[in-house]
């Protein structure tokens, strides 16, 4: 008897814990005011950066007395899932910030408001003018803009400094002075391992080197692939050519490992490479790594950022972009108020040196000149001159993304496939068969798609 | 109402939690998803009727060897290699950890132990062991003067021409599946335990070496163990998914070399939104698998010895 009320005690004791649990007070942040309408808002931030956007949320939510952003952070890699559901269940967010290229995707399904429909046109034009180039081609599908960039990713070239200055060699500025640098700062051992590569292509960033020999991956009018187009056959053949030099498996070997191991550092900082593309958000590492060998008292190695070189016939300032934007799902309750916190964070319309403030929080690329020139951010550039480069290069109007089509998805990946097999498999096809074969596959792809808008 | 039907109603009650989840979550998709197998779905839009494009471009892929024609061989590879070495791995650890030596239960804990790490936690550990520069057992090999290894990162294939003995990908996936044998081995472990003692003494008397007992005896009294770990083995190997995502990063990289039928099926519904092309692939994976499955029973009567079957 004893022990059968001890067990009923036992259970409910339980039970109370389980219920107070789930009734916890809610932070102060997610209590809409009751003379306030809500923009639920879904990111996928996480770490230290989502210390950066709850900053933003709070200083938006104080400086309004209409709307009230309750943010909302979901994992990255099935929020298209989630937000399916809730468009599909009727119960969509207001907003949402993404960085695959999935804008036409979903615009084309109807799933996203375009952004005409939630400001005046004349709003619309400002803001065309107002944002880069790269961020209006990042924001719009078949003319119309759906989605507003609130950050840019800009690749560009790193370099030991203090290796080439060893050498007594200039940053390069042609596709010539690259190979160069590479041959001559390229260090092998006598059983034939390379130990630090000068320079070595990475299979994926095809989609730079692909516009900078001068390339369009497709034709905006026509909608037509041109992968297999002479400037990208020569881009590829030139990336081959290192293949061809040190063999698939060395290369292998070597680029691939720098990708996968999580958490492993930046591999310039390792020693491994002389030069290597990648995007501004190293040079935080690079910083950070500086700081440690002046505090433990070592030699500080220099490193230095320059624009991708070029080959004769290629362009200048050149590469590929992609960045975070802001969508309205279509079904979205508040799309005023989600229009509002998006000018908020992205700078427009007047809050620029807000912009300014959370682009140095995050260590961001601003969308705009109008706030790349405010003074918090010029005094940001001033301490972190490695990043002023690419803020230059994020206002150029080479600075081109995935083709925003339905299907960029597929597109990306199957160019990374022929270009991860050019790269990497010994007995590969050529480049330009691989590119063809490649073009074809797409075409086919987007020709489904597009009978589908037909019916 | 008679107590008779009023009892059944009363049952179906009680177990009507469990009817309604059934229809709801998987009756009801799985008679959906033979429709849209037969329709353009994205989702977003409502399906509409295509009829039979998508197993036309599933049979053209399969011809052109590329998209599921690859998936098909990708997984193929995994499965023909990984179930019949696990089914070995798991049968020698079992007969070794059978023998009654000090420490046998320590042992037994050691060799079950990776099987119980979660698959994304020793997908990530076999990415550093593997890793082609700075790996363990790169340096392991190294150290004995044998040819480094891509792992992961390799685009070949190690019992295939002209790879011969470059391991890739595929080869890294089916070592790391060897590693979580531990699972089949239990169950080998009991029915080894199970095995009559009598039936050894009888062929210790006719004069049967240690060879020959586990040829006659013990490998013929597992195989109905055998038979169960291969029909789940093999459909374990075609599912394979998760281990396939983490080490690829979600691509199948290198260019598809991993690409395996559920990660191929995952991407054209979840990244390309192709919903109804996923689901007559998935068919067509059903159909196999059942096909496969009724011809393993099928060959089972000629080798699967049930005890006490009066044969």
């Amino acid at each position: 008897m004893l022990s059968r009320l001890l067990l009923c005690c036992l259970m409910l004791l339980a039970l109370v814990v389980v219920i107070s649990a789930w009734t916890e007070p809610p932070d102060a942040r997610n209590v809409v005011p009751a003379t306030r309408r809500e923009v639920v808002f879904w990111h996928f931030w996480g770490g230290e950066d989502r210390t950066v956007v709850e900053a933003v949320v709070d200083r938006f939510n104080a400086s309004q007395d209409e709307h009230f952003v309750r943010a909302i952070a979901m994992p990255g890699n099935n929020l298209d899932m989630k937000l399916f559901m809730a468009i599909t269940g009727g119960d969509p967010p207001d907003v949402i910030n993404q960085d695959d290229p999935i804008m036409a995707d979903w615009a084309e399904r109807g799933a996203l408001l375009p952004l005409d429909e939630v400001a005046s046109d004349s709003e619309i034009d400002a803001l065309q003018k107002w944002l880069v180039p790269a961020a209006n081609r990042l924001g719009t599908y078949r003319g119309r803009m759906y989605a507003l960039c609130n950050g840019l990713d800009i690749r560009a070239l790193y370099y030991n400094k203090t290796v080439l200055d060893q050498y007594g060699l200039q940053p390069p500025k042609s596709i010539d002075d690259l190979d160069e640098i590479a041959a001559a700062t390229t260090v092998i051992q006598p059983d034939g391992r390379v130990v630090r590569f000068g320079y070595l292509p990475d299979a994926r960033r095809l989609w730079a080197w692909g516009i900078v020999f001068g390339g369009e991956f497709d034709d905006d009018e026509t909608g037509e692939v041109t992968l297999a187009s002479r400037p990208i056959v020569e881009a590829l053949a030139w990336m081959v050519s290192y293949r061809d030099r040190y063999g698939a498996a060395e290369v292998a070997a070597f680029r691939q490992g720098d990708q996968s191991l999580p958490g492993k550092t930046f591999p310039l900082l390792a020693g491994r490479y002389t030069m290597l593309m990648d995007g501004q958000w190293r040079v935080r590492d690079i910083v950070a790594a500086q700081r440690e060998q002046r505090r433990a008292g070592q030699v500080v190695v220099e490193y230095g950022v320059c624009p991708l070189p070029f080959p004769p016939a290629g362009r200048p300032r050149a590469g590929w972009v992609n960045g975070n934007f802001f969508l309205v799902p279509r079904g979205a309750k508040n799309p005023a108020g989600a229009w509002e916190f998006m000018k908020f964070w992205s700078g427009f319309g007047g809050h620029e040196a807000n912009a300014a403030q959370t682009c140095v929080a995050g260590g961001w690329i601003p969308v705009s000149t109008a706030v790349a020139d405010q003074p918090t951010f010029r005094d940001y550039l001033q301490r972190e001159p490695l990043f002023a480069t690419f803020v230059e290069l994020a206002a150029e109007p080479h600075q081109i993304p995935t083709p925003v089509m339905p299907g960029a998805a597929y597109f990306q990946r199957t160019v990374n496939d022929a270009a991860a097999t050019a790269m990497y498999v010994e007995a590969a096809p050529d480049a330009k068969q691989l590119l063809e074969q490649a073009a074809s596959r797409i075409q086919a792809h987007l020709d489904r798609n597009a009978s589908r808008g037909e019916r | 109402m008679s107590a008779n039907i009023r009892r059944n109603l009363t049952g179906i009650a009680f177990v009507s939690p469990w009817l309604i989840g059934l229809g709801l979550l998987f009756a009801y998709p799985f008679a959906a998803s033979l429709y849209w197998s037969f329709c353009r779905y994205d989702l977003l839009s409502p399906p509409e009727f295509i009829g039979t494009q998508h197993y036309q471009r599933l049979a053209a892929e399969i011809a052109a060897g590329e998209g599921f024609g690859r998936a098909i061989w990708n997984t193929g590879y995994f499965a023909l290699l990984s179930v019949p070495l696990s089914i070995a791995l798991g049968v020698g650890l079992a007969t070794m950890l059978s023998w009654k030596v000090r420490g046998q239960a320590v042992y037994r804990t050691l060799f079950f132990l990776p099987s119980v790490v979660p698959v994304v936690a020793s997908s990530a550990l076999w990415i550093w062991l593997l890793d082609p520069r700075d790996g363990i057992l790169n340096r392991l090999l190294e150290s004995v003067a044998a040819p480094r290894q891509l792992w992961f990162k390799g685009a070949t294939e190690a019992m295939a021409p002209p790879d011969w003995f470059d391991f890739g990908s595929k080869d890294a996936l089916i070592l790391m599946s060897l590693w979580g044998v531990g699972n089949f081995m239990v169950i080998y472990l009991a029915a080894i335990g199970d095995i009559p003692e009598q039936l050894y003494e009888a062929a210790e008397l006719d004069g049967a070496g240690r060879l020959r007992r586990f040829w006659h005896v013990t490998i013929p009294m597992l195989s109905p163990v055998i038979f169960f770990n291969l029909v789940m083995g093999m459909i374990q190997s075609v599912q394979a998914f998760t281990q396939v995502y983490i080490v690829s990063e979600g691509t199948g990289e290198p260019a598809a070399w991993s690409l395996m039928l559920s990660l191929h099926l995952f991407l054209s519904a979840f990244q390309d939104l192709d919903m109804g092309y996923a689901s007559a692939m998935s068919w067509l994976l059903f159909v196999f698998l059942l096909i496969a499955t009724a011809l393993l029973f099928r060959t089972s009567r000629n080798w699967v010895h049930y005890q006490g079957a009066g044969r």
